[in-house]
């Protein structure tokens, strides 16, 4: 099952996940290390992206776990499932069954409702799992997923310990809401994923939406980077570049002009203020200046 | 073989001598990561990155080092795709073959943007098809004249924009490609600057840190208030656990009362030496209002003043003179005098200062009345604790009536401080 550095630059491309070496370089080590993969960035950078393309290329399953402040172990891992362990109860009771046999039963893996940390270990072939955010959620669900994440294995104090059958391949992401402690870090190969340069927004915006005019998908690569530089408060990302993109095709824009940016910049910017240091811009920010015709 | 893993280890020993944390098993990893991706030089350049460095602030010292250790051949085509990917090794391709080949000292792309073109359709290397990179020669080509027209009118734009400019100088020293990573290293670097080497520049950037600290800070402080052990039942979270359970209300789900019974009285010194961190300190907590019953924040140097934050601008009434001599002495009796009303059992009294007094009369027992009717009283001292004590600094007899002195010498330390008594 290995795979070679060539694969996973070939598949990103089938993909449509405009890349670099840094990019595909990490990835690679990932699968061939078998080592948990934190990907850290902006927001809207790409960093998910990562991990549902990784999991196209390998054909299989993404299993995704959102982190979130409180998110806990009942959440992540396991949980009994109460309500199916009731009606055994009820239901051995008429027959007359012993306690020994029954805690046997109700215990066992039918009754266990796997989340997604618990499914992505059991599955019976690899898959991708993404935890995704890790920096939201707090500090002690960090400490434990540090046991997974070295040793692939989980406790569940009636079952036993678990222990993957197939390592599965780990992609964390992280937005930097705070900052990861250094025993999550030294366990993971690390990748900052940064907005595309122009260059490559451009490529990703000729690949995504086909439909835009090359020329006027280059002139927005240029905005959109000009833009990001302005130092908003929610620099646009590269969906909201898309979309942007493809109401300019919707909008029948044939010119970058100052009119045309100015028409649909709530798709790229999601703040009042950004948008009035933007458009107080436009007309220098603009590709082009408005037409005299 | 043996040859390569010597250089890497010391490789690794320079990498720690610079400052970068590195582990024995991220060595190991460093290891393996090179015997996966072979000895190319870009791939091992970044696969050697991704087991070493877990940080993006320390990619210049790395890639500096690297550099440094693992030259360029002679033949090589000096390929260095990075961030910016296509561009730079494109840019690259067009260094002199041996030479680093290296743009990444990275000039704001807009400046970078002519050679990156110019390089684009000579380097044969580059992976972009030809067919696909002329086009974009084209009308880049076309818009050049345009671009700079843009640029002028920037420039000129920036007249009152000295922030700005100073953000893009900044960008322009830092060695990390791209527009976020050295957004991050700026703002890391801001939240363990002490406060003492403040100047309005970073004050302002510090501003900036600020924004995502008072969130974090507040949802800190929520959820501390909203998951009680005790308290009155939450409903909606009991009978949410219970529909697991067949609708049988095992687990109470508790909540504290909203807001908390605690008051916050603050006192912060905003004369000369530690405005900056009054200043950030009082904006930390104006966020957290919501999490008190009443705060009442108060600014001095030689007298008492009430502060607020309009548009997140401090505002105080009366106006106080900066350059005044402090006396705390004489603004502790203030407060006991005149606001003796907000001091109760359950205010905490926070203090924000370095307790330099001018040699005027230090008052340390107004702090201990008020320490003994109040609930805590907690002094928060921007100095380096060695010099606590020194010249005319009273913080010493202070601290012998307030519950603790905790150093807070950078918003990093602020911030723990504070979450710490909140």
């Amino acid at each position: 099952m290995q795979i070679t550095h060539e694969q996973i630059s070939e598949g990103l491309e089938r993909a449509l996940y405009v890349t670099n070496e840094r990019v595909e370089t990490a990835i690679f080590l990932a699968l061939a290390l078998e080592k948990p993969l934190l990907i850290e960035g902006p927001a809207g950078a790409g960093k998910t992206e990562v991990a549902k393309v990784l999991a196209e290329i390998l054909h299989t399953e993404l299993i995704r776990l959102q982190c979130y402040e409180g998110l806990d172990e009942a959440r992540a891992l396991y949980e009994w499932n109460y309500q199916k362990q009731l009606l055994r109860m009820q239901a051995d009771e008429q027959q007359g069954i012993r306690w020994e046999e029954l805690s046997e039963h109700i215990f066992s893996r039918d009754f266990l409702l796997e989340r997604p940390l618990l499914k992505a270990i059991t599955s019976p072939s690899r898959v991708v799992l993404l935890i995704d955010e890790v920096d939201k959620a707090d500090e002690e669900f960090e400490a434990f997923l540090l046991e997974l994440l070295s040793d692939f294995q989980v406790s569940v104090p009636e079952l036993g310990t678990l222990k993957a059958r197939e390592r599965p391949v780990v992609i964390l992401t992280s937005n930097r809401a705070r900052e990861l402690s250094e025993a999550l870090r030294r366990r993971c190969l690390h990748l900052f994923i940064d907005f595309p340069g122009t260059e490559q927004e451009r490529k990703i915006i000729e690949l995504k939406v086909p439909e835009l005019d090359a020329k006027l998908a280059a002139e927005a690569a240029r905005f959109v980077g000009a833009i990001r530089k302005l130092g908003l408060r929610k620099p646009p990302s590269i969906a909201e570049t898309l979309d942007w993109a493809r109401s300019l095709v919707q909008l029948g824009v044939r010119e970058l002009d100052t009119d045309a940016v100015r028409t649909a910049l709530g798709v790229l910017l999601k703040h009042e203020d950004d948008r009035a240091k933007v458009e107080s811009k436009a007309s220098t920010l603009a590709p082009r200046r408005k037409s005299a015709t | 073989m043996p040859r390569l893993r010597d250089q890497l280890v010391s490789f690794i020993a320079a990498l720690r001598e610079a400052g970068v944390r590195i582990s024995v098993a991220e060595s190991i990893d460093a290891m393996n990561a090179v015997a996966a991706v072979g000895l190319e030089r870009a791939r091992m350049h970044e696969a050697l990155a991704a087991a070493l460095i877990k940080d993006e602030a320390d990619r210049a010292i790395f890639d500096e080092a690297f550099n440094r250790f693992f030259a360029v051949p002679r033949a090589h085509r000096g390929e260095h795709p990075d961030q910016r990917g296509d561009q730079i090794s494109a840019a690259a391709g067009r260094g002199r073959p041996g030479e680093d080949p290296s743009p990444r000292d990275d000039a704001p792309p807009r400046k970078a943007e002519q050679p990156r073109e110019g390089a684009l359709a000579s380097n044969p290397n580059e992976k972009s098809s030809p067919s696909e990179a002329k086009p974009s020669k084209k009308t880049s080509a076309a818009h050049r004249d345009d671009a700079e027209g843009k640029d002028a009118g920037r420039d000129s734009d920036k007249v009152s924009g000295r922030e700005e400019r100073g953000h893009e100088d900044i960008r322009a020293e830092s060695p990390t490609p791209g527009i976020d990573a050295a957004r991050v290293a700026r703002l890391r670097a801001i939240e363990r600057m002490p406060f003492d080497r403040f100047s309005d520049l970073d004050y302002d950037e510090a501003r900036e840190a600020l924004a995502p600290l008072v969130r974090r800070f507040r949802i800190r402080l929520g959820r501390r208030l909203r998951l009680a052990k005790t308290g009155r039942i939450d409903f909606r979270r009991t009978i949410r656990a219970a529909m697991q359970r067949g609708g049988t209300l095992l687990d109470l789900n508790f909540r504290a009362r909203r807001p908390r019974h605690v008051d916050l009285v603050i006192l912060a010194d905003i004369s000369g030496s530690v405005r900056y961190a009054a200043q950030l300190m009082l904006e930390l907590m104006a966020g957290a209002r919501g999490c008190f019953r009443r705060v009442s924040s108060f600014v001095y140097v030689d007298h008492l003043a009430e502060a607020d934050f309009e548009n997140r601008h401090l505002v105080m009434t009366p106006a106080l003179d900066p350059y005044a001599r402090s006396d705390f002495g004489r603004v502790l009796g203030e407060l006991w005098q005149r606001r003796a009303g907000l001091l109760t059992r359950s205010t905490i009294v926070v203090i924000m200062g370095d307790g330099r007094n001018n040699r005027l009369p230090a008052r340390a027992d107004v702090i201990r009345e008020i320490a003994r009717t109040c609930r805590a009283v907690v002094w928060l001292n921007p100095e380096d604790p060695a010099r606590w004590g020194t010249g005319d600094s009273a913080i010493k007899q202070y601290a012998r009536e307030v519950k603790a002195v905790v150093p807070s010498r950078n918003l990093r330390e602020l911030q723990l401080a504070l979450a710490a008594i909140a």
